[in-house]
């Protein structure tokens, strides 16, 4: 199975799940236990709900960091557990960012950022170009040769989203960005990314249990248990989402 | 950055680990140089005797391992009638503990014998004739045995006079003590043997009637081989056997090395488990993460290489000045196998990188996350 390549436009969803179920440990702990939802192009959503709800298990699944044990999950159409190049989908149509970053602590903010461009048919100095005004473009620009221990927390999470828009992605998956982050980064990161998604038109899904961040959404999804047990656009109604 | 940085900054971050690991295999390495080196310094230094002596054929007793078996000496006037025989001499030749010495060349010449001609007198003079109970001694072996012309050497019972220090021009010959060849049958109790008749042929013989000698003498003789020169490293037993030695314990320490690597990389890959999810969830392709693992394995076994080639020749070095080496050989680091035991050093590193390379390979990206 093949998919197209970034920012093709295929109409219908970017995301459709339907009955999707993640066991672990032979089927002892269900992650997910029937997720359906659709994301359209462009959107920006939140998840969220307790910890330990399954949200970062669906975003693995979405990210095809894992594979789902039932149900079915595409992408534009294509089914992504069946994809014939699942790197090529987790490097170039998606971009991750994580609660704990994850930056590779050896190497320096510029090189981290450059991590993702290894895959594709790069000099050295388009990488080293590219990194330096993806840096530009979350005011890093001064930490280019910086390990990720010499940054603040907010710092490091802004080299991470330098790093998950390397290949250009149609689509960014951020698992709790501001979980590790004080409430003064955390609006800064929010701002940051929202930003982001309106410039770039990027589909934005946002994992968090802070209402308050996921309220930045056009969609609040809510989970519990491994379900989705309701849906809300906080610019509809109310400020708060609460149904 | 490009990919080699990523590759030599893992190394780089453990390096107390790099470097147990590069010291695994440069031991490995260096055995393998030093044992190649001796036994073909060896085979290097015998071929180049008989080449300065200027033997082409050489008839001997094979089977007696280092030091054929002796014959009797009375085959030398046989094999003079033959045709293609210019000169023909008999030698009967022992490795013994001499005096300090653990291991000396002694080598009793036909006197008048074409072995003679190539010795230049360094110091004092040749012995008068073949009964004066005099020796000449390489200078090497004068160095190894403290001698000066005029001392006295004991061999087995009995005791010769050192009249002269002689040059051979290779290292065998220097190394060794020469006489005439009655004197050491009668010593050794060799009486009427010998365990070498070399062979000169006439000047331009073509290589297809020195075969046609050999095989003649072989069929006269059936209990010796007649060797070609050029052939008797590689058609002695003794030789086939010390080479078989040195690469059979060069083995063992190169699977050593190989256990060592692989530790290492396992440690590495389970380790870094975390870091090769985020280069998975980053996009890598799992071929590029076991190409990341095999280069960081393959600069291993190279830099263990290079630094096992270095600590091999040192060893070299050291031996041949050791007293039992010294004279006895010439410790050879060819070219060839310094590109040898570093290629085998690269396959030690990509072979034990592969399982390791494997398994980071098999790892889910999400789980490897997480942990
Ligand atoms: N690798 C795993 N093995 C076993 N259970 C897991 C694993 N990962 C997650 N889980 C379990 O799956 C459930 C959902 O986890 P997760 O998706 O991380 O929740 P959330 O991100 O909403 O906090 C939890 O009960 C968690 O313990
Ligand atoms: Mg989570």
């Amino acid at each position: 199975m093949t998919y197209d390549s970034p920012h093709a436009h295929v109409p219908g969803p970017v995301f459709e799940a339907d009955q999707l179920v993640k066991e672990y440990d032979d089927g002892r702990v269900p992650a997910l236990r029937g997720i359906t939802l659709r994301i359209e192009d462009g959107e920006f959503v939140s998840i969220i709900g307790p910890s330990g709800c399954g949200k970062s298990t669906l975003l693995n699944m979405l990210g095809a960091l894992d594979r789902p044990t039932s149900g079915s999950l595409k992408f534009k159409g294509t089914s992504i557990p069946d994809l014939a190049d699942p790197a090529k989908y987790r490097g170039q149509e998606v971009g991750f960012i994580f609660q704990a970053f994850h930056l590779l602590p050896t190497f320096t903010v510029e090189e981290n950022v450059q991590i993702p461009m290894f895959e594709l048919p790069w000099s050295r100095a388009q990488r080293k170009k590219r990194a330096g005004e993806l840096l530009d473009a979350v005011g890093l620009s001064h930490r280019l040769g910086h390990l990720p221990t010499k940054l603040s927390g907010g710092e490091r999470q802004r080299a991470a989203i330098a790093r998950s828009l390397a290949n250009e992605p149609g689509v960014l998956l951020a698992d709790e960005p501001t979980g590790n982050l004080d409430s003064q980064n955390a609006v800064q990161i929010m701002d940051l990314l929202c930003r982001l998604q309106t410039e770039h038109r990027i589909t934005l899904l946002l994992v968090s249990h802070d209402l308050h961040v996921a309220s930045h959404a056009n969609r609040i999804i809510r989970m519990k248990d491994g379900l989705i047990v309701s849906e809300s656009r906080p610019g509809d109604v109310t400020h708060s989402p609460q149904a | 950055m490009n990919f080699l940085t990523i590759v030599i900054r893992s190394l780089w971050r453990r390096p107390v680990r790099t470097s147990l690991t590069l010291v695994g295999i440069s031991i490995g390495i260096a055995a393998v140089i030093t044992l190649v080196g001796l036994a073909s310094g060896y085979e290097k230094s015998v071929v180049r005797q008989l080449d300065v002596i200027g033997i082409d054929v050489i008839v001997s007793n094979m089977e007696g391992g280092m030091m054929p078996k002796a014959f009797d000496e009375s085959m030398k006037a046989e094999i003079a009638k033959l045709p293609d025989t210019e000169k023909v001499t008999t030698v009967l030749m022992q490795m013994l503990s001499v005096e300090d010495a653990p291991m000396m060349m002694v080598s009793g010449r036909e006197w008048e014998g074409f072995t003679w001609d190539q010795l230049e007198v360094e110091e004092g003079r040749m012995p008068k004739d073949a009964s004066e109970k005099a020796v000449v001694i390489g200078r090497l072996a004068a160095e190894v045995l403290k001698k000066k012309v005029g001392d006295t050497v004991q061999i087995e019972t009995d005791e010769f006079q050192v009249v002269g220090i002689v040059d051979g021009q290779s290292v065998v010959e220097n190394g060794a003590i020469i006489l005439a060849l009655p004197l050491f049958q009668e010593v050794s109790g060799y009486q009427g043997k010998v365990n070498f008749i070399d062979i000169k042929v006439p000047k331009n013989t073509d290589s297809g009637r020195i075969t046609a000698l050999c095989e003649k003498i072989e069929a006269l003789f059936p209990e010796v081989r007649a060797v070609k020169a050029g052939e008797v490293v590689g058609t002695s037993q003794g030789f086939r056997i010390a080479r078989a030695m040195s690469w059979s314990t060069s083995l063992l320490a190169i699977i050593v090395g190989v256990l060592g690597v692989m530790n290492t990389m396992l440690m590495t890959v389970f380790e870094r488990t975390h870091e090769i999810g985020i280069l998975l969830a980053l996009g890598w392709k799992r071929r590029r993460i076991v190409f990341l693992v095999l280069c960081e394995s393959a600069i291993l076994g190279l830099l263990g290489g290079m630094v096992g080639v270095i600590l091999g020749a040192g060893a070299l070095k050291i031996l041949e000045l050791t007293p039992t080496i010294r004279g006895m050989l010439e410790p050879d680091l060819s070219g060839g196998l310094v590109i040898q035991a570093i290629c085998i050093a690269v396959g030690v590193g990509v072979v034990s990188g592969l399982y390791p390379a494997w398994r980071s390979s098999r790892l889910t990206p999400s789980l490897a996350l997480q942990g």
